[in-house]
């Protein structure tokens, strides 16, 4: 493979703050034109591989490149072709949406008149021009990260890095900034994308690596991870504690259950797919108990990263956003 | 044809001019981080009111309240406006420190360093953007000082000689604020610290009431308070009235210049190299 079809190569990258080992041993490489999510919770080390590719900190051990670029002896080349939208929507709030994107374009280098055009054509690709003139400080959350998205891209990057993009946004705001991270992937743009949501690497991923405690514990793509953990399965959710137990009682003689009291749920292998869905449906039909739901389900990410790391991904509050944007 | 227009138009993307000299590129880019120091001023009436409103309230509390019960020579106001100039060059520490610890948690100065921008750029417009904040409320001061009948006898000569103090001053003690602010990263603890540090100090220092005339300890805490010899300085410049005790406050101007000296000499390298090899942000 031709070296500058990779963009970013990281080779045994490691961070330690004091004591505390926040990157391990990090290996990654990302091709021109993908899209490559660490996929991890909070505390993974997510921002500090961020932080590290784009500048911000220094390796402690190994080494980065950006289109050939050291992070560390080339880091103003790097600065050159790599654009970062941080997690925290790093922009002046005093400023209004339209003067934080002439400040970044001018920083950049243009020229003040080609400062404007630049400045108007991203107002109207970002859908900016509604608040163009409020002070960022009093618009949305997600329309501070479409001012931001914009503000990283005043010029063409060679590589979009995004740590979090959605992070605390709104389901709706969240499907608008995956409009727009789908945009610029059609566009060609070479996406390097942090997330703590399963559905964000599964919408927009072609290569996730799920990251646990500074440390790489699976990658490949949402299929190879899905696989890894598993066949398909029915899931019953009973409406209430009574009716759980009794279709546990009545559904245990024809098939092999696996039983999660505190969601009310039994989880049933179907590799015979719908077939099995109607067995199951049927013998469920049979208890004559109250389900709230009973459905066909393949593995999720969530799944894997459980199977992977031996925990769950999210946060109990980091679920129900997910929940919410799935509905 | 249209293929290639309608590509043109969607990058959109101009081209970039060549890149300058790394001399010019500094000096364009701390203009443009300046100017977006000033704007924000302007946004944050607020934060101006801030580094006011503290020595407008002292200058009245002092004046009205208090002023009967000191004794100086001459008219309070001509003792009190210079001790409360010298007093604001040192709480210059806490409004740059708690700036910049608020600008360097927000993730802005962490965008700017992800850009091909000269990082020098980024703190020099720092330290220039807090100095200007700081020099327009030093006027707002003086100004009301004088509304209220401070009298400062200023020549040609003097008021250069002020203008030069006060800039050191204020170089010295924001790059010490920007120290601050970058070691404690958070706006409320460089306000606690500040207080506690420098609140006590100023009032050693014979801001408000002559230094001579304190019980022992006091007095000798502020015969070698660094921040007494702003204020001797100022009130020396300012008024031509000479201070007693201590050699520092015997010779104000070469003492507070040597201690605004020493400040820059030990906070710039250690902020620029904090700045260099640290991240601020959470």
């Amino acid at each position: 493979m031709a070296n500058n079809d990779l963009v970013v190569v990281t080779d045994g990258l490691t961070k330690h703050f004091g004591d505390f080992v926040a990157v391990d041993q990090f290996n990654l490489e990302v091709q021109a034109g993908t899209v490559v999510s660490l996929l991890g919770p909070n505390g993974a080390g997510k921002t500090t591989i961020v932080r590290m590719i784009a500048t911000l900190i220094k390796p402690t051990a190994g080494s980065a490149t950006v289109c050939g670029y050291d992070v560390v002896k080339d880091s103003d080349a790097v600065r050159s072709v790599l654009s970062l939208t941080g997690q925290f929507a790093a922009l002046e709030d005093n400023l209004t949406a339209r003067e934080n994107l002439i400040l970044m374009a001018r920083l950049r280098g243009y020229s003040r008149k080609a400062t404007v055009q630049v400045t108007e054509s991203l107002i109207e690709r970002f859908d900016i021009g509604e608040f163009r003139d409020k002070l960022v400080k009093s618009v949305s959350g997600g329309q501070r990260r479409r001012i931001d998205l914009a503000a990283s891209l005043v010029v063409q990057p060679r590589v979009l890095v995004l740590d979090e993009p959605t992070t605390g946004l709104d389901p709706r705001s969240r499907q608008v900034v995956w409009a727009t991270i789908r945009e610029l992937v059609a566009e060609g743009v070479t996406l390097f994308l942090t997330t703590q949501y399963l559905e964000e690497a599964d919408a927009l991923a072609d290569y996730i690596v799920l990251l646990d405690h500074g440390r790489a514990t699976a990658a490949g793509t949402a299929n190879d991870l899905k696989s890894q953990v598993g066949d398909q399965r029915v899931d019953v959710v009973a409406a209430d504690a009574a009716g759980l137990e009794k279709l546990v009682i009545g559904l245990s003689s024809d098939f092999q259950l696996k039983v999660s009291a505190e969601q009310r749920m039994i989880s049933i292998p179907a590799p015979d797919d719908v077939n099995d869905l109607a067995k199951v449906a049927r013998a469920v039909h049979d208890v004559g108990v109250e389900v709230d739901e009973i459905a066909l389900r393949r593995p999720t990410l969530d799944d894997a990263f459980l199977a992977l790391t031996g925990q769950p991904l999210s946060s109990t509050d980091n679920d129900n956003e997910v929940e919410e944007s799935r509905s | 044809m249209t293929a290639i227009e309608i590509e043109r138009t969607h990058s959109a993307y101009e081209a970039l001019p060549p890149r300058p000299a790394p001399f010019p590129r500094f000096f364009r880019e701390t203009a443009l981080l300046v100017g977006r120091a000033l704007r924000t001023i302007a946004r944050v009436p607020s934060r101006l009111i801030d580094v006011t409103i503290q020595p407008l309230i002292f200058t009245l509390l002092f004046l009205y309240v208090f002023g009967s019960a000191i004794h100086v020579p001459g008219p309070y106001q001509n003792y009190l406006l210079p001790g409360l100039i010298g007093q604001s060059l040192a709480f210059g520490v806490i409004g740059a420190g708690t700036a910049t610890a608020t600008d360097f948690t927000s993730g802005v100065v962490d965008r700017f360093r992800s850009l091909p921008v000269t990082r020098l750029s980024v703190i020099a417009a720092q330290v220039i953007g807090q100095i200007l904040e700081q020099i327009l409320g030093l006027l707002i001061v003086a100004a009301v000082g004088i509304g209220l009948g401070w009298r400062p006898h200023l020549n040609v000569g003097s008021a250069f000689e002020l203008i030069g103090l006060m800039l050191l001053g204020l170089f010295a003690f924001t790059w010490f604020g920007v120290l601050m602010g970058m070691v404690f990263k958070s706006s409320d603890a460089v306000q606690g610290v500040g207080f506690a540090v420098v609140f006590p100090l100023t009032f050693l220092a014979g801001a408000f009431v002559p230094i001579q005339g304190m019980k022992l300890i006091p007095r000798t805490i502020g015969d070698w308070d660094p921040l007494s010899s702003l204020v001797a300085a100022v009130r020396h410049v300012c008024q031509g009235t000479n201070s007693t005790g201590s050699w520092q406050l015997t010779h104000p101007v070469v003492s507070m210049i040597f201690w605004c000296v020493l400040i820059t000499a030990i906070c710039v390298p250690l902020a620029l190299r904090r700045f260099r090899t640290t991240s601020a942000a959470k």
